[in-house]
């Protein structure tokens, strides 16, 4: 569907699927989908305490990084061995606290050179005005020991708050979105202590001051493409401690963006909530072609309607499948799986309903099979852990 | 519904007996009231218009008294859950998961016990009261469902703190009154949710309210309640001042009353501010009274639902989409009806708002774009019935409410 197309939805759509959500309990997600495969749910692991729930999963050998706000980063084994966990038996290693809380997402630095994994990166999400402002650091947590971690470094930049990471770990740099500050490059190599201000060795507004609000990064064939809710979607050069801007820009104009991801020559960018344009909600996944060059230019549309945001996008590793998470709670709140035997052209080809809304979801290859992690939204949070392996099929 | 309407009428029924007289020394009263209202609004979340017929404010009071009226109980039972679940139409009001609608308060809207001049002749001639229970925090002004418009102002969570656990004392000397109280920070999430016990004494306010001369009343106030909007506790904290003027004087035929207060919330140490100017005014004369709101306050953009009435809750982060300012003006007339010495009051009136909307500061949050334009106007039509709230001014208890003027202009008196 082409986006002029989306347009003519608006609130009456909402409103039809708002009378079911009113009335909603938030009971437990139920699957549903049409005939084919279906995700199984292998696991639901509350999280206790419940503020705020989860946010964002970094998920990597087996290991779970659970981002759960003041709750902290809890590590969970689900196939790793350490604890004897798996995607069905998820077992709690260990908590961390960061300092001030917040924790919102994580990575899990493998460094190729050394083979050293002794970092994980936790970004802060702080107090802010969508769009505008924001506040949160970059916390460094020392994972050598996974039932003992501390927190042996951050970085922290004056005016601005991190959101998601994307590592280069060849290189060991790390690209943080960092919302009204664009994205910033972090050199994180050799022994990190203390404050990191002097790591910083490159930034980018992609949209201009006042236009640029980065939600994600992701590295991809040499460029690295950032989504900006206000200004989309971006192909970023780097170098020498410089970045430029290669393609993109200003090509989301009636929705403010949401996540990202890119694979196999496309990128997929996700919608966020409502009110830039009168009555037309952040329901659509958008396709992006890139040409020879990298530069994305877009493709189709994928639109779900009663659905208020796309607050995820993930392909799965071996570029066959296609996940989005939905929220706010209602009644198409949840997982969406899409085929990418096209990649310009996704098909739908499951759902897995959770009324109270997703927030993230990422995949994961653990012992052969397939997973999809979500953030069960509050009330009632949860780790949710799909198995999605004949989907990939 | 229909057996909820039925009790309420059976209790509205029986509701002008009160008060009851005295009886070996324990007084009980009983007073309520309920607005049936008809409300337009132009324009709504997402543009056009909406109209709806709602029972709004049905309660009922019961005040029992012992020792003397040194032992008091006080309870408010809040039928709102029941006859506006979704909310009153009125555009620029937030809270508890609400936005451009009221939200209905909680069932048990105060259970209070207050012991009056607990000190006796001990402390001089202070006055001191010790209060216990749920009810109305001694913060800002008096609620509006005891003021005149029946709109609830935008700054309703700015200016009042209510449905929490509290435990209060007042000192009273002459013509000044410091009220402090510790509290539950967490506001309701839904009409049957009683407070958090467990944050009970993670909040405090205080008030110190003068009286410099017959039918004038300063206040200034200040609270620190604690992640207000998330149950848990994981959400910011508001730092809030109050500070009003308010005055009741008759001349000649005509009884007034006109308040100005000025309000300051800080949210998340100091990122976000919210500011709120009001004035109202009552003239009465007879049967006829015609009143007057003008105010200018600031609220958050929080993410919204499906329903765009609606807010995201719980919230799932500290973020808000944006700040912006409605400056509303709201006029209306009032008639009583009926015999002059009815117990009921019966009073029909009209009222009409217009305002507009400006973005404070960057963010998301565009209302031109999210309603349509950057104004609106809303008219009630609607019918006030009332008995025995003579003057009763809520959220005050013990000595405080004893010492308060009495407000015979307000709707609550006939």
């Amino acid at each position: 569907m082409r986006p002029e197309r989306l347009l003519a939805l608006g609130w009456g759509v909402v409103a039809v699927a708002c009378t079911a959500c009113l009335w909603d309990n938030g009971a437990a997600p139920l699957p549903d989908g049409g005939a084919g495969p279906q995700p199984i749910l292998v696991a639901s692991v509350p999280i206790i305490p419940a503020a705020y729930g989860i946010h964002d999963t970094f998920v990597r050998d087996g290991l779970v990084f659970v981002c759960a706000w003041n709750a902290g980063v809890m590590i969970y084994d689900v196939g790793n061995g350490i604890s004897g966990g798996s995607p069905s038996n998820p077992q709690l290693i260990s908590t961390f606290v960061t300092a001030g809380g917040e924790a919102h997402n994580a990575w899990w630095l493998w460094n190729p050179n050394t083979g050293e994994k002794t970092y994980l990166f936790v970004g802060q999400e702080g107090a802010g005005t969508l769009g505008s402002s924001s506040s949160g650091d970059i916390h460094v947590l020392d994972v050598s020991d996974l039932r003992h971690p501390s927190e042996v470094a951050s970085f922290h930049l004056a005016g601005a708050g991190t959101h998601n990471f994307w590592m280069d770990e060849s290189a060991q740099i790390l690209y943080a979105a960092y919302y009204n500050e664009g994205v910033v490059a972090l050199d994180v190599s050799g022994t990190l202590s203390g404050d990191l201000s002097t790591r910083l060795i490159g930034g980018i507004r992609p949209g201009g001051t006042g236009d640029t609000y980065v939600w994600g990064v992701q590295l991809y064939n040499g460029s690295l493409y950032a989504i900006d809710m206000l200004s989309g979607l971006w192909q970023l050069g780097f170098a020498a401690g410089t970045f430029s801007v290669q393609g993109g820009g200003n090509n989301v104009p009636e929705r403010y963006s949401s996540d990202l991801a890119v694979a196999n020559g496309f990128a997929y960018t996700g919608t966020w909530g409502s009110g830039r344009t009168t009555g037309v909600p952040g329901n659509v996944v958008k396709v992006w072609k890139f040409d020879p060059s990298g530069k994305p230019a877009l493709q189709d549309s994928i639109v779900t309607p009663g659905i208020g945001t796309v607050s995820d996008v993930k392909v799965s590793p071996d570029g066959k499948l296609l996940m989005f998470s939905a929220e706010p709670r209602g009644p198409s709140a949840g997982f969406w799986f899409y085929r990418l035997q096209d990649p310009a052209n996704p098909t739908f080809i499951a759902k897995y309903l959770v009324p109270d809304g997703v927030h993230t979801a990422k995949f994961a290859t653990i012992g052969g099979r397939l997973y999809a992690f979500g953030a069960k939204d509050p009330s009632l949070p949860a780790l949710l852990i799909l198995d999605v392996t004949d989907l990939d099929r | 519904m229909v057996i909820r309407f039925l009790a309420l009428a059976l209790l509205g029924a029986w509701a002008p007996l009160a008060p009851l007289p005295a009886q070996r020394g324990w007084t009980a009263r009983l007073s309520g009231q309920g607005i049936l209202v008809y409300t337009h609004v132009d324009p709504i979340p997402g543009g056009g218009t909406l109209s709806e017929g709602r029972l709004v404010q049905p309660i009922l009071m019961l005040d029992l008294g012992a020792l003397r009226q040194h032992l008091s109980l006080h309870t408010t039972a809040d039928f709102e859950g029941w006859t506006m679940p979704h909310g009153e139409l009125a555009p620029g009001a937030w809270g508890e998961g609400y936005v451009d609608r009221r939200h209905p308060h909680t069932y048990v809207h105060e259970l209070m016990v207050s012991a009056a001049d607990v000190f006796g002749r001990l402390d001089g001639a202070a006055r001191t009261t010790l209060a216990v229970g749920k009810g109305f925090v001694p913060f800002g002004t008096d609620d509006p469902m005891s003021r005149p418009v029946e709109r609830y102002p935008v700054n309703h969570h700015l200016s009042q703190i209510l449905e929490r656990a509290l435990l209060m004392a007042a000192v009273q000397v002459d013509r000044l009154t410091l009220e402090g109280a510790l509290f539950n920070g967490d506001e309701p999430e839904n009409p049957g949710q009683a407070p958090n016990l467990e944050r009970f004494g993670d909040s405090w306010s205080a008030r110190l309210t003068l009286r410099p001369a017959a039918g004038f009343e300063y206040q200034v106030s200040t609270a620190d309640v604690f992640s207000p909007e998330s149950r848990v506790g994981a959400g910011t904290d508001a730092r809030k001042w109050s500070t009003s003027l308010r005055a009741e004087r008759r001349a000649g035929s005509v009884s007034w009353y006109g308040l100005a207060e000025w309000a300051r919330t800080s949210e998340a140490g100091g990122v976000f501010i919210f500011h709120s100017l009001l004035a109202e005014g009552v003239a009465r004369v007879g049967r006829h009274h015609s009143y007057y709101r003008f105010e200018r306050t600031e609220r958050p953009e929080d993410m919204r639902t499906l329903d765009p009435f609606r807010n995201v809750r719980p919230l799932v982060d500290n973020s808000i989409l944006g700040i912006d300012r409605w400056s509303i003006h709201t006029v209306g007339y009032g008639v009583r009806v009926g015999a002059q010495s009815s117990p009921v009051e019966l009073r029909p009136f009209a009222e009409g708002s217009y305002g507009r909307i400006a973005r404070v500061g960057g963010g998301l949050f565009d209302p031109a774009t999210f309603y349509g334009r950057d104004s609106f106007w809303s008219v009630t039509v609607g019918v006030r019935a009332g008995w025995g709230l003579r003057g009763h001014r809520m959220g005050h208890y013990g000595v405080p409410m004893e010492t308060m003027e009495t407000m015979e202009t307000m709707d609550h008196a006939p």
